[in-house]
């Protein structure tokens, strides 16, 4: 039984002490986990080393330090190995000349199909993408081009799934139906790696997350846990109101949440631990003092800061 | 052989658009434009019908060599041979073709193929052109088929040299140019031990080693071959292996550097 919470039992993807640096910029440093059957979001702000990771993991990039085995080998060592890996990059990668059946199969050809027409047909149902399956993937929006790379990733039906930010540019519709495909591909049985920036967006798809930050392994496991790991982290929130002083200075003297107070003009810049307490206070003493508030918002919920905040407490 | 013309195929329509095809065709017939020009203007001529003769072979090969083998051919191949891998990588579709499984030697030798394929279409058409203009003032045509062998050749030679070069370097068109007038026609051109080492005189061996005897006559062999002799077969012998050099290269450069972006 694995302890460490960034491994599996069963494995089909194994990153051991991974790390890649480009010049004198670290991309990733020191990674170790592992992928299994089921769908596992990988987690981390813009710039995190999520893509470099996902590149490694398919071979497109070699580690400068450590090793990546897919089913037991280096994926560069036996192209064969592409056979079980179908890869959605973030980047675009169509062809924009080729029509969306014409990629897809080309893409089914080159993965050696008997029948490359109707798994290209197959694949573009699953997506949704029958009706425009004709026309030229230039002139598709970025939901649709989105679906068809998917489509190419998933005509060959493979074992393990890579998809980076696959649901960028997707609308609500789409994204719904792309979650519930990667959840029953995952059900039955593939490897689903899914990165995203968006927690949310992750935690409608899963519960295991490997959590990614400066090229650091952040947090890995139940999101759950990682989710109680955050509670104790400071929110900024932004008050904007007719007296800032008056408010601010009532605030700091009659509220233990608040644990730091910034005036610039019109705003309040606060630092809280408990926002909803915070929410509570800034109110009562607002009607106190006869203050009229003209915003409350959190400054900084991205989950760059978050990540951030998890690193650095380590 | 499914997935090798695949490629082949998607090469073209990603590398082969309207615009550029028609600039490259104006380019590759600027001989035969050239030629056509002389045969206007020499038209009335006064002088005898020999002299004539000998002034339209001599411009023949003049064109051959100077227009045609020295200029159009490489910079034609050059511009699609240095976009067969640098559309893939200014699209971002090189993932998506290394990630499948086909030997990385495919990979290669289908993009070669396709860059001679292509360029030649372009290279081949402007090539019949000026043989059957020269055909015409020469009054015989059995120049056409050497001259359009030899460009053949020339061709895929530079198809095989520009297409690893338009996957290592983003500015590859710069390069290769650099390379066609400061190597091939100048050090490659001026030392005739180096013709070997020279794709349009490989090319203009095959053609001299195809075409009726009197080729020479006006010219000098070593300022046309250097120091090759004249021969398709041994010249298709050469092109073949650096074709198949170029394809172990990509295959190489394939396996052991990270995907270029």
């Amino acid at each position: 039984m694995t302890v460490n919470p960034a491994l599996v039992d069963d494995p089909t993807v194994e990153v051991t002490g991974v790390s890649k640096w480009f010049g004198q910029k670290v991309a990733v440093s020191d990674v170790t986990c592992s992928f299994g059957p089921g769908l596992t979001g990988l987690l981390g702000p813009n710039g995190a080393g999520k893509t470099t990771l996902l590149r490694m993991l398919t071979g497109l990039t070699l580690p400068s330090q450590g090793e990546v085995l897919v089913k037991g080998v280096l994926p560069r060592a036996k192209v064969e190995r592409y056979r079980d890996i179908g890869f959605v990059p973030e980047e675009s990668a169509l062809y924009n000349t080729l029509t969306a059946r014409d990629y897809v199969a080309y893409a089914a050809t080159l993965t050696g199909l008997s029948d490359p027409g109707a798994a290209a047909d197959r694949a573009l149902e699953t997506v949704e993408l029958t009706d425009d399956a004709g026309r030229e993937v230039g002139g598709f929006s970025k939901g649709m081009r989105q679906r068809t790379k998917v489509a190419a990733a998933l005509v060959h039906d493979p074992e393990i799934l890579v998809l980076d930010e696959p649901l960028n540019g997707t609308d609500p519709v789409q994204r719904a139906h792309l979650i519930k495909l990667f959840a029953d591909l995952s059900a039955h049985g593939r490897t689903v790696i899914v990165s995203s920036h968006v927690l949310q967006e992750v935690e409608r798809m899963t519960d295991r997350v490997i959590a990614i930050v400066d090229g650091k392994l952040a947090a890995a496991g139940d999101i759950s846990a990682i989710r109680r790991a955050m509670s104790d982290i400071p929110y900024r929130v932004m008050v904007e109101c007719d007296k800032p002083r008056d408010l601010a200075a009532a605030l700091l003297l009659h509220n233990d949440a608040v644990s730091s107070v910034n005036i610039t003009r019109d705003l309040i810049h606060l630092e809280t631990t408990d926002l909803a307490a915070l929410g509570t206070a800034v109110a009562r003493q607002a009607r106190a003092l006869d203050v009229r508030l003209s915003k409350f918002a959190p400054v900084d919920e991205s989950l760059e800061s978050v990540f951030r905040y998890l690193v650095g407490g380590r | 052989m499914r997935a090798f013309i695949a490629i082949i195929r998607v090469t073209f329509s990603q590398t082969l658009r309207l615009r550029r095809a028609i600039g490259l065709l104006m380019l590759s017939g600027s001989a035969a434009g050239m030629y056509l020009l002389f045969m206007i203007a020499s038209r009335r001529s006064a002088e005898s019908a020999a002299w004539q003769r000998e002034i339209a072979f001599e411009t023949f090969i003049g064109m051959n060599i100077g227009v045609l083998m020295n200029i159009a051919v490489p910079v034609v191949t050059l511009i699609i041979a240095t976009s067969v891998m640098g559309d893939e990588r200014r699209d971002n579709t090189m993932s998506f073709l290394v990630l499948r499984p086909i030997s990385r030697f495919t990979i290669g030798a289908a993009k070669v193929v396709a860059a001679f394929v292509e360029a030649f279409i372009l290279t081949g058409i402007g090539t019949a052109a000026f043989g059957i203009l020269v055909g015409i003032k020469i009054e015989t045509f059995s120049y056409v088929v050497p001259l359009i062998v030899g460009t053949a050749l020339a061709t895929a030679a530079y198809a095989a040299i520009f297409v690893p070069l338009g996957y290592l370097l983003k500015r590859a068109t710069l390069v290769g140019l650099t390379y066609v007038f400061i190597w091939e026609n100048g050090i490659a051109a001026a030392v005739p031990a180096l013709a070997s080492l020279s794709p349009w005189r490989i090319g203009v061996s095959a053609t001299a080693g195809l075409a009726p005897t009197d080729f020479f006559e006006l010219v000098p062999a070593d300022f046309a071959l250097g120091s090759l002799s004249p021969g398709a077969g041994g010249a298709l012998v050469k092109v073949l292996v650096l074709m198949a050099l170029s394809a172990a290269f990509m295959s190489y450069i394939l396996r052991r550097r990270d995907l270029a972006t």
